[in-house]
């Protein structure tokens, strides 16, 4: 009953959201607010948690959201980690709950930081190759297609729910690992954890998992978001050749305008050096997650910009206002 | 202070600097006002507003006793030399920070007892005002900061040690790696506390924070100012000059009031149409060493005034569009973010040529670049003192980028001295013949 509850409140969300969202939007294009993004994109942020609540009801829709996971980062990058992803908005919410207690964040070295973004890489290697290696270890007795499909997508080691890991909700619709009430609660990942271990180990994994996460995501920004899987598979695309055009929402720099201050680099929650060490032209990391905090609070005005193809659809202004609330 | 034996300074006798002080502050006063009427005659509609700058710019007028009060009441005053001094610091603390850099001529002469006349004139003449005791805010203050930019910054603040407590405050000359922003930031630190024991206020987090907004809000309407020049001219380079340069002593918050106000009026004056010269003058702009009121004004005034006339629209002058251009940009308003903005402003930000950087200080040349192409630039007057060696020997580098692009740049150097007025004009008005040349073809 709570559950149909919640269900119906997060329902009124996800359209109070977007209608808030999109007050932000022309705010922010008509008034050049510039320094609001980052509360639009809170906003966005939590219509899309109510939106996956609801999409994960639909359990035949997982797989077709890997797809457009996958398929939406060619246009628009990795649009999804800064504005959708909810393990992304839980850290945020961390990092709002840091500065509220004004103890400031520490930034990992560079070296370790790049390290760990190749490192994304090999473990979405891992995950994909996995299950491929452990059916041709034990081979199916017949060969259809759906049930080796079937076994590669959801067998011992699915890579769809690792993929899919960061997108779980804190209060999941169907039987989570914490129950209180009616109500279940999950965390990311937590469940692929308890799928790999039994008895006492099924408790203490995900615990620890869950205390390294928060105080992590406390003490560094999108601590989680520097060797997600998920994320290397969105930026993985745009390595190849051919696919040099994508994404095609990315961030542009106007080399003349930039006096390279290092504001865009120490504002970064993912700490992208690119940004200020590119010489101009588009922005081409994989690092970068689109948050915009750059873009709002880079001072010279037209310096960096959101591209779309070749339009800009937002750029840095000329704020000098001071940035968010104290 | 006094019975110590001087490092540098020469004994003069009491009566001699009395007499030297008399007579170049008469020589001063002239100047400024003449400075000032030939403004208001060359610029037609110049904006009312200009009137407080011009007041402000009086250096031994109001502010000066305005300054004098307010150390009687117990406020510090804080001078600095470069601006990479922390303003938002001494703010916090609730001192009065002035830039005292000296623009006389005359005090030039003075300078070259204690130091040979191959060193840059804007030291000797700080070290020939200081030693008559001319500039009232290098007189006001109770310490000084001493950015350690250039050779003769670096030793200027030893010679003026023997009068003042000098802060020095050493600068990495690779601005772009991250240990000179650990060593720079550890500067920064120290300076803090020399400042926190000197005026008995402790920089908190919150006057900290207060501090930035004011100067934030002051490189907004600084900013308001650049943009209008923009356009069709509507107010003479040297009006803008003077603005920025009052900014080095005024007070902050009445600064931008005042600019704001300014701001407005000019805003009112475009929408009417009422141009400050003739649209045909050449747009020009001077990058290179400081140009500080009161002397040192002749190469804006031969601009301005020269036939043809041309008009400044851009700067790139650490005495004039350096000064704001930059904001601090805080992330998280907590007391390390602070700093580090505050650290990464005044040094990654800044285009001084004392720098080099990993791609070789380009910062300057894309600074020169936007200018030219934002501000409509038609022509770029290189000025170096004689002794200002990183910006003569940059000028190389600069004029192969301008020539690529096909903007005339013209090499003037000079001195201290109203000697060389008259073949500068030469020199300038050809410059400015040739502009008017290239845009009638």
């Amino acid at each position: 009953m709570v559950i149909e509850i919640l269900g119906e409140a997060l329902k009124l969300m996800v359209l109070a959201g977007l209608t808030i969202a999109g007050i932000l939007t022309i705010l922010i294009w008509k008034k050049g607010l510039a320094t609001r993004v980052t509360y639009l994109r809170f906003v966005i942020q939590a219509a899309a948690l109510a939106a996956f609540f609801y999409i994960f009801t639909y359990p035949i829709w997982l797989l077709i959201m890997l797809i457009v996971i996958l398929v939406i980062p060619i246009a628009f990058g990795r649009f999804f980690c800064g504005w959708l992803c909810p393990f992304g908005l839980y850290m945020d919410l961390i990092t709002v709950a840091r500065k509220a207690l004004k103890i400031r964040h520490r930034d990992l070295p560079d070296r370790l930081n790049k390290f760990l973004h190749n490192l994304r890489y090999v473990l979405l290697l891992v995950f994909l190759l996995l299950p491929v290696v452990l059916l041709l270890m034990d081979p199916l007795p017949s060969v259809q297609l759906g049930i080796v499909l079937a076994e590669v997508l959801g067998g011992p080691f699915k890579p769809m729910n690792i993929l899919l890991g960061p997108i779980i909700p804190l209060i999941v619709p169907w039987a989570g690992p914490l129950v209180i009430g009616d109500v279940n609660f999950s965390y990311p990942y937590v469940q692929d954890i308890i799928g790999y271990t039994s008895g006492i180990y099924a408790t203490i994994f995900p615990l620890i998992f869950v205390a390294l996460t928060v105080i992590g995501s406390f003490m560094i920004r999108r601590v989680w978001c520097r060797f997600c899987p998920t994320g290397a598979s969105l930026a993985v695309v745009n390595r190849f050749k051919g696919f040099k055009w994508a994404p095609a929402l990315h961030l542009d720099k106007d080399e003349e305008k930039c006096t390279k201050c290092g504001i865009c680099k120490r504002v970064c929650s993912v700490q992208v050096t690119d940004v200020y060490e590119q010489k101009g032209g588009k922005i081409d990391t994989s690092m970068c997650m689109l948050c915009l905090r750059c873009v709002e609070m880079c001072p010279y005005e037209g310096c960096l910009k959101l591209k779309i193809g070749g339009k800009t659809i937002f750029e840095s202004r000329n704020w000098l206002k001071p940035s968010d609330s104290d | 202070m006094k019975s110590q034996q001087k490092k540098y300074m020469i004994e003069i006798s009491q009566k001699e600097i009395e007499e030297l002080r008399n007579s170049v502050k008469a020589t001063s006063r002239k100047v400024m006002a003449e400075n000032i009427a030939r403004m208001k005659k060359t610029s037609k509609n110049r904006p009312k507003a200009m009137e407080y700058f011009d007041e402000v710019a009086d250096l031994f007028g109001k502010r000066e006793k305005e300054i004098q009060a307010a150390k009687e009441s117990g406020k510090k005053v804080i001078g600095y030399m470069c601006l990479f001094a922390p303003i938002e610091m001494i703010l916090a603390a609730d001192a009065i920070p002035v830039r005292v850099n000296s623009g006389w001529y005359d005090t030039s002469k003075l300078g070259d007892r204690i130091v040979p006349v191959e060193v840059c004139p804007v030291i000797r003449s700080t070290i020939g005002a200081k030693m008559i005791g001319l500039s009232p805010y290098l007189e006001l203050s109770d310490a000084l900061i001493s950015v350690l930019t250039c050779d003769g910054m670096t030793k200027l603040g030893e010679i003026l040690s023997d009068y003042k407590p000098v802060w020095a405050m050493p600068i990495p000359r690779v601005k772009d790696s991250p240990q000179s922003l650990r060593f720079w930031r550890d500067g920064l630190l120290t300076v803090k506390g020399q400042i926190e024991a000197l005026t008995g206020n402790k920089i908190t987090r919150k006057k900290l924070k207060s501090a930035i907004e004011k100067t934030q809000r002051a490189t907004k309407a600084f900013r308001r100012l650049q943009d209008l020049r923009k356009g069709n001219p509507v107010i003479m380079g040297r009006d803008a000059m003077l603005v920025n340069q009052t900014y080095m002593w005024d007070d902050i918050t009445r600064w931008t009031e005042k600019t704001e106000a300014l701001c407005d009026e000019l805003e009112e004056k475009v929408r009417r149409k009422e141009w400050a010269c003739s649209l045909d003058a050449p747009r020009v702009m001077v990058t290179g060493t400081p140009m500080i009121w009161p002397d040192n004004w002749k190469l804006p005034t031969l601009v301005e005034e020269g036939k043809p006339q041309g008009v400044l629209v851009a700067d790139e002058l650490c005495s004039s569009e350096r000064l704001l251009y930059d904001p601090v940009g805080v992330d998280e308003w907590t007391m390390d973010d602070m700093l580090d903005a505050i650290g990464e402003r005044y040094l990654m930000a800044s285009t001084c040529p004392c720098f080099t950087s990993k791609d070789g200080n380009v910062d300057r040349i894309n600074w020169i670049l936007n200018k030219i192409k934002e501000w409509n630039v038609q022509g770029v007057i290189y000025y170096v003192v004689r002794g200002c060696m990183s910006y003569a020997m940059e000028y190389t580098r600069i004029k192969k980028v301008l020539d690529g692009i096909n903007i005339p740049v013209y090499y003037l150097d000079t001195e201290y001295t109203r000697e060389d007025v008259g073949q500068m004009k030469t020199r300038v008005e050809a410059f400015l013949e040739m502009l008017t040349a290239r845009i009638d073809i």
